[in-house]
């Protein structure tokens, strides 16, 4: 039905007023006149009537195609972030998991930009790395190394660590930032971290001589809490996330410092977590750059663990602390000591 | 009288600049507005005033729409009235209607408000530029 047959009935009317005043069938003419101003009305009426009905087909019609063009346009968008998302998940892998969120969610802007933090850092190197793999092929090596970094970069996920970098068989962790649960809680787990490590490391030997390792992997650890310049640093082109001053190279040095498969702690990071880490105060380090020698601790382990494995008792009650370290003083020693406490209390 | 009405163009809404003193009015944009009466009711008030002193002086109505729902057409299709009514009783009208030269449904939609204007002068023409 084409769209004049719509308007059929109505072109019908229009025909037979027309007729009715051709044929002078209005004997009076003030009835006539009346007639065909009605009739004048009436056709405007229907051309109105006409055009807006037209209108309202050619706008839906403009309106279906948009759609039709949106439609398309959500398919493009929705492919492309598809791919977008493929991109996002393979340069994640390049970014430290908090570092990538905190871009990706826009809490942190792209552009050169830092701040002062207090935060615990973490460096740990293998030791005599290249020795210790110098007769490994190339691919064995890659594996080696990938499975060692692997296995440390769960276990600083795990503990909240924002990884800044790998350095060829050296980590540089810190905690603090860009999330941090409070100074005390960022050096506890950072020690926490390092002590897991370790412990991992020691599982790991045996695998690692089947790989074809003649010698074992051994870390030295270095923690240090101290105020840094955090964020980004480069060109607008690239940049890194991470930290600098000397709080930094105070770690490093720690770490060259520390024992082989030991973590040498600075003494604010000591301040912090003594409550729940054994450790044991080594000579003060010369570092270039610092007036004093820098005092530093040796971690023993964690008294969670000590009290575990029977080389620490402890006891800690509101107003009442006891802490015996089994390491440091032969047993005798520690009841003595017990005696003349409970000595002094009967007097 | 006052010598302009000026309403700033929206989103759903076109800009009217009616220049009284000067004799010229004009309608340009978009025009689906939420409530066509409240937004026309000014302008059809501003005219009716201007066109009832006009008598036998000229004036010149630019429509330069882009788009137009149903209820704004009609609208319009009133506005030419206004405007026919007033060359019938003397005034001396023209009434331009401009469209995009790639949209065919206003230039034909101007065509079609042109044949209801007997005694007002209609011109359709391409939008310049």
């Amino acid at each position: 039905m084409s769209s004049d047959d719509l308007f059929a009935a109505e072109e019908q009317i229009i025909a037979a007023a027309q007729e009715l005043l051709q044929n002078g069938r209005f004997a009076d003419r003030v009835d006539g006149k009346l007639f065909e101003e009605l009739l004048k009305d009436y056709q405007k009426l229907f051309r109105t009537t006409r055009r807006l009905m037209r209108l309202s087909d050619r706008n839906e019609e403009q309106l279906n195609a948009l759609t039709h063009e949106q439609r398309k346009a959500n398919e493009l968008i929705a492919q492309k972030n598809k791919e977008l998302d493929a991109l996002a998940t393979k340069l994640s892998k390049y970014l430290s998991p908090q570092i990538y969120h905190s871009i990706f969610t826009g809490a942190q802007n792209v552009e050169i930009i830092s701040s002062r933090k207090k935060l615990t850092i973490f460096f740990s190197d293998v030791v005599n790395f290249t020795e210790t793999t110098d007769k490994l092929e190339s691919e064995d090596l890659t594996n080696l190394l990938n499975r060692y970094l692997t296995e440390m970069t769960n276990i600083a996920l795990e503990y909240g660590a924002t990884i800044d970098k790998y350095i060829g068989d050296a980590i540089m962790v810190f905690f603090g930032d860009p999330e941090s649960k409070g100074v005390k809680e960022d050096a506890r787990a950072c020690v926490r971290m390092a002590v897991a490590m370790l412990k991992r490391m020691r599982e790991l030997h045996a695998e690692w001589q089947e790989l074809g390792a003649e010698k074992p992997f051994h870390l030295r650890i270095g923690v240090n809490t101290g105020y840094v310049t955090v964020g980004n640093f480069g060109s607008d082109d690239r940049m890194d996330y991470t930290i600098i001053g000397s709080s930094v190279n105070l770690t490093a040095r720690l770490q060259s410092y520390a024992e082989i498969d030991g973590i040498l702690m600075g003494h604010e990071t000591y301040a912090l977590v003594k409550d729940e880490v054994d450790a044991e105060e080594q000579t003060p380090i010369k570092v270039k750059g610092f007036a004093e020698p820098i005092r530093c601790y040796k971690v023993l382990g964690l008294y969670d663990d000590l009290v575990g494995e029977g080389s620490v008792i402890r006891e800690e009650r509101d107003g009442f602390k006891v802490l015996l370290d089994l390491q440091k003083r032969d047993r005798a020693e520690a009841i003595a000591a017990l005696e003349a406490i409970v000595a002094r209390l009967k007097q | 009288m006052r010598d302009k009405l000026n309403i700033e163009a929206t989103s759903r809404t076109p800009a009217v600049v009616f220049d009284f003193a000067n004799h010229h009015m004009k309608i340009s944009g978009e025009s689906y507005p939420e409530d066509v009466t409240e937004f026309y009711r000014p302008v059809f008030d501003a005219l009716d005033t201007y066109l009832g002193k006009l008598g036998k002086g000229t004036c010149r109505f630019d429509f330069e729409l882009i788009y137009l729902n149903s209820s704004s057409a009609k609208a319009v299709m009133m506005l030419m009235d206004k405007l026919e009514d007033a060359a019938k009783k003397g005034a001396a009208i023209e009434v331009y209607w401009f469209y995009d030269k790639e949209d065919d449904t206003m230039q034909e939609l101007g065509g079609e408000f042109g044949e209801d204007l007997e005694t007002a002068k209609f011109h359709l023409e391409k939008m310049p530029g």
